[in-house]
C-alpha cells in the first residue's frame, strides 16, 4: 500500500521538477546542447497505477543515456506532462510538448482512447511517437513506433498454451470497453485454431463491485479456465469474491492485463496465487541482462521503486529504441528515425532481444508466460521472437504511407 | 438442486446488498429529510477505516464492527454541527452543500491514501454446496444486515429514543412544546446514519476492496432503494431491496449485468410512477 502512495509522490515530485527544469531551459533551440522529449503518462488519477512506474522507467532511460553522454553529443531533458486521467490532456499536452518544448519525441498517452486522441496532433507536428503500453494492436501509421506488445503477441501464446494445458472450455470475463472486445475476439479464433471452445463472453460495466451473480454463473458453465480482462480498481473485487468463494484453487484464471495494473501487490496472496499472465517482462526475469538492469535501476532511482511490470517496462524501452534509432540515423530528424527504424534495428533490452518491424512499425519480441505465487511472478513458458501482425497486409506503411485509420483484426 | 441453491444465493444477496448501503441513507433521509450527497463517501470512509485499523494490527472483525462505525459517526457529527445544522429545511442547499462535502472528501482521502485499491482479504473461507462453493463471509453479510434492519425496526418502534425521533420527524413543533430538544434528536440521528453508512462501507471493504471514488458505485443505488421505497422508514427500502434486488441479480445472471443494471432503474421508473410516494405508501397511505 505503501508503495503506491511513495510512487504517487515521487512521481508528482518528479513531474513538478522536471517542468520547472523545463521552464528555466526555455524552448530547445537546434543550437543549444540539449535536446527534449516530452512524456504524457498519467501520474494522477485512476490510470496513474500505471502512469506513474511507465514514467519512472522512461526517468531512468533518460538518465542512464545522459550518464553515457547523451545522445550526438546533446544531454536530453523529460519534460514530463500529466495525464491526469483525462482523454483531453493528451492531445492538449502533445501540443504544448510539440510547439512550446520543441520536443523531438512524445511517450506516453497509454490508454487506447488516450492514444487515438493524441495520436493525430504528434502526426500533424511530426513528433515521432513512441507508444510503450500492451495494447490490442491496430495503430498503423508513420508517426507511431509500438515497442510494448499488440494483441497477437501477447493473446495468441497465451491462449495457445492455456488451451494445450489448461483445458478446452474457455469462459471470457471482461470490463466493457474496447480493448476487451477486441482481445475477446481472439478468444474464438484461437478456440477455432485449438479445438477449444468459448463458454461465454461476460462483459460488465467498470464500476461493477458485486461479482455474485458472475461467479454463480462461471460455476454453473463450468469452464477448464478463465480468461479475465477485467480492467481498473472497482472490477478486482472479482478476484476478492472469486477467492472468497473458493473458486481460485478450482478454475485457473489467465489474464494478459492481471498484474499491469500491480494487481499482485494490492490484492492478497491467497486471491491471486496460480493466476496466469503474459507479458515480454516481468521483474523476476532471471537473466543475467536483467539482473544488470535492475542493479542500475535500483543505484538511480532507489531499492524501494515500484514493480516493474510488462506495461511499466514500455516507458524504458520506448525511449531506448528511439535512442538506437537516432543513433543510427545520426539525427533528431523524424523522417530520418523513420529509416533507421524501418531499416530494422536490434536492440537487447531487459527483456531481451527486440527487433524493429519496418512495414507495421510494431517490435518482434518475446513473450512470456508467468504464474503468481505469493505475489512473486514465476517463469512458466517463453515464447521466442513473435513477429507483429500484419492485419493481413494492411498494417503496412510503405504500402499505405498516409494510412492513419486504427485497423480492426480479421476473424 | 445445487445450481437453485447458488442463484437463489445470488438474489438473496443483491437484496442485502441493497438494503445495507441503503440503510444509513433511509435513516437520515426518511427522518430528517436531507437529502445526504456525502452518502456514498460515508460508505467509503467506512471502508478505509476498517482497511487501515486492520493494517495497524487491529482484529478484523474489531476494525469492520466497531472502529469504522466509530471513526465515521464521529465525522458524521463534525459534519452534522458545521454543515447540515445550519442548513435544516434548505433542501436545495443541503444537497449542494453534502455535493461538496463528497468532492472534498474524495480529494481528501486521494491525497492521502493515493488512488488505488486497498483492501483485506475475506475471513471465513467458503462453503461448498454440491459441485458449487460460496463466500461464508457472503453469508454472514446478508445475516448481519438482516440483524441492522430487525434492530433498527426494533429501536424505532420499541424504545423511548424511537419514540421521541419519531415524535420529532412528524411534527417538530409539538414535539419541541412537549419539551423534546429536536436539534439534539437530529444530530444523533445523523450520527446515527452516518455511523451505520460506516459499517456498510466496512462490511463491505472485503469483498469490494476500498477506492476513493467508490461511493460514486453505491450513492445513486442507495437513492435509487431509498426513493422508491417511500415514506415508511425501514419497511421502505426494504420492500424496495426486495423488488429491485432479484431483477438485477437474476437478469445479470440470466440476460448480461449491462441489462441486470438497466433494469433496476427502469423498474424504479415503473415504480414511482405507479407509487408516486414510493411502494410503502401502499400501507401507509401515501403519507
Amino acid at each position: 500500500m505503501n508503495l503506491s502512495r511513495r510512487t504517487f509522490l515521487r512521481s508528482s515530485v518528479a513531474a513538478s521538477a522536471s517542468s520547472l527544469a523545463g521552464s528555466l531551459v526555455g524552448p530547445a533551440s537546434a543550437a543549444s546542447d540539449t535536446v527534449t522529449i516530452a512524456s504524457v503518462y498519467d501520474l494522477s488519477g485512476p490510470f496513474d497505477v500505471y502512469g506513474a512506474p511507465s514514467n519512472m522507467c522512461t526517468e531512468f532511460a533518460v538518465k542512464e543515456l545522459n550518464k553515457a553522454g547523451g545522445l550526438l553529443g546533446k544531454q536530453i531533458v523529460l519534460k514530463a506532462y500529466d495525464c491526469q486521467s483525462d482523454i483531453n490532456k493528451g492531445p492538449q499536452y502533445a501540443q504544448q510538448a510539440a510547439l512550446r518544448d520543441r520536443a523531438v519525441m512524445a511517450v506516453g498517452a497509454l490508454t487506447g482512447a488516450a492514444r487515438e486522441a493524441t495520436r493525430p496532433v504528434l502526426r500533424k507536428y511530426k513528433v515521432p511517437y513512441f507508444y510503450g503500453s500492451i495494447y490490442e494492436g491496430g495503430a498503423c501509421e508513420q508517426n507511431i513506433f509500438c515497442c510494448n506488445t499488440e494483441g497477437n503477441q501477447q493473446v495468441v501464446p497465451l491462449l495457445e498454451w492455456s488451451f494445450k494445458n489448461l483445458g478446452k472450455k474457455l469462459y471470457y470475463i471482461a470490463s466493457d470497453y474496447n480493448a476487451p472486445r477486441t482481445f475477446g475476439a481472439w478468444n474464438h479464433v484461437m478456440a477455432k485454431r485449438e479445438g477449444g471452445e468459448v463458454l461465454a463472453d461476460d462483459y460488465y460495466p467498470l464500476d461493477v463491485t458485486d461479482f455474485t451473480a458472475a461467479i454463480a454463473k462461471i460455476q454453473a458453465a463450468k469452464p477448464d479456465f478463465i480468461h479475465s480482462c477485467l480492467v481498473g480498481g472497482p472490477s478486482m473485487s472479482f478476484y476478492r469474491q472469486w477467492a472468497a468463494a473458493g473458486m481460485l484453487k478450482k478454475i485457473p484464471i489467465v489474464s494478459i492485463i492481471f498484474g499491469g495494473g500491480q494487481e499482485h501487490e494490492i490484492l492478497a496472496a491467497e486471491e491471486t496465487n496460480g493466476i496466469y499472465a503474459a507479458y515480454n517482462y516481468f521483474q523476476e526475469l532471471d537473466t543475467p541482462r536483467n539482473k544488470a538492469f535492475l542493479a542500475r535501476f535500483a543505484e538511480t532511482i532507489g531499492q524501494n521503486h515500484a514493480y516493474i511490470n510488462g506495461e511499466a517496462i514500455g516507458g524504458y524501452n520506448t525511449v531506448m529504441l528511439w535512442a538506437e534509432a537516432v543513433k543510427r540515423a545520426n539525427s533528431f530528424d523524424r523522417d530520418a528515425i523513420m529509416k533507421a527504424w524501418e531499416s530494422g534495428i536490434t536492440w537487447e533490452g531487459p527483456g531481451g532481444k527486440m527487433v524493429t518491424d519496418g512495414p507495421t512499425h510494431h517490435t518482434t519480441q518475446d513473450v512470456r508466460i508467468i504464474r503468481v505465487e505469493n505475489r512473486v511472478w514465476r517463469l512458466i513458458a517463453t515464447k521466442e521472437q513473435i513477429q507483429p501482425d500484419s492485419y493481413g497486409g494492411r498494417c503496412d506503411v510503405f504500402a499505405h504511407p498516409n494510412q492513419t485509420e486504427f485497423l480492426m483484426p480479421q476473424m | 438442486m445445487d445450481q437453485f441453491v447458488i442463484l437463489c444465493f445470488a438474489v438473496v444477496n443483491s437484496i442485502a446488498l441493497l438494503a445495507l448501503i441503503s440503510l444509513g441513507l433511509a435513516i437520515i433521509f426518511g427522518m430528517m429529510r436531507v437529502i445526504n450527497f456525502a452518502h456514498g463517501e460515508f460508505v467509503m470512509l467506512g471502508g478505509y477505516a476498517t482497511v487501515i485499523a486492520n493494517h495497524a494490527g487491529v482484529n478484523l472483525w474489531l476494525s469492520m464492527l466497531v472502529v469504522a462505525p466509530m471513526v465515521v459517526g464521529m465525522i458524521g457529527a463534525v459534519v452534522e454541527l458545521l454543515i447540515i445544522r445550519r442548513l435544516y429545511g434548505h433542501l436545495v442547499t443541503t444537497m449542494l452543500a453534502t455535493w461538496g462535502l463528497s468532492l472534498f472528501l474524495i480529494g481528501a482521502v486521494t491525497a492521502v491514501f493515493g488512488n488505488t485499491t486497498m483492501g483485506v482479504s475475506a475471513p471465513l473461507g467458503n462453503i461448498p454446496v454440491g459441485a458449487y462453493s460460496i463466500g461464508a463471509y457472503q453469508l454472514l453479510l446478508i445475516a448481519i444486515t438482516a440483524l441492522l434492519v430487525v434492530c433498527s425496526l426494533l429501536a424505532l418502534h420499541w424504545t423511548k429514543y424511537g419514540l421521541i425521533a419519531r415524535a420529532a420527524m412528524q411534527n417538530s413543533e409539538m414535539a419541541t412544546t412537549l419539551g423534546i430538544d429536536c436539534d439534539r434528536v437530529y444530530a444523533a440521528t445523523f450520527i446515527i446514519g452516518a455511523a451505520i453508512s460506516g459499517l456498510a462501507g466496512a462490511l463491505l471493504a472485503p469483498i469490494s476492496g476500498v477506492l476513493p471514488h467508490m461511493g460514486a458505485a453505491y450513492v445513486a443505488r442507495a437513492f435509487v432503494t431509498v426513493i422508491s421505497g417511500g415514506g415508511a422508514l425501514i419497511t421502505g427500502f426494504l420492500s424496495a431491496a426486495t423488488i429491485l434486488g432479484p431483477v438485477e441479480a437474476l437478469l445479470s445472471y440470466f440476460a448480461t449485468p449491462v441489462v441486470g443494471q438497466a433494469s433496476l432503474l427502469l423498474l424504479a421508473v415503473i415504480i414511482l410512477r405507479l407509487f408516486p410516494t414510493g411502494v410503502s405508501s401502499l400501507w401507509t397511505g401515501g403519507r
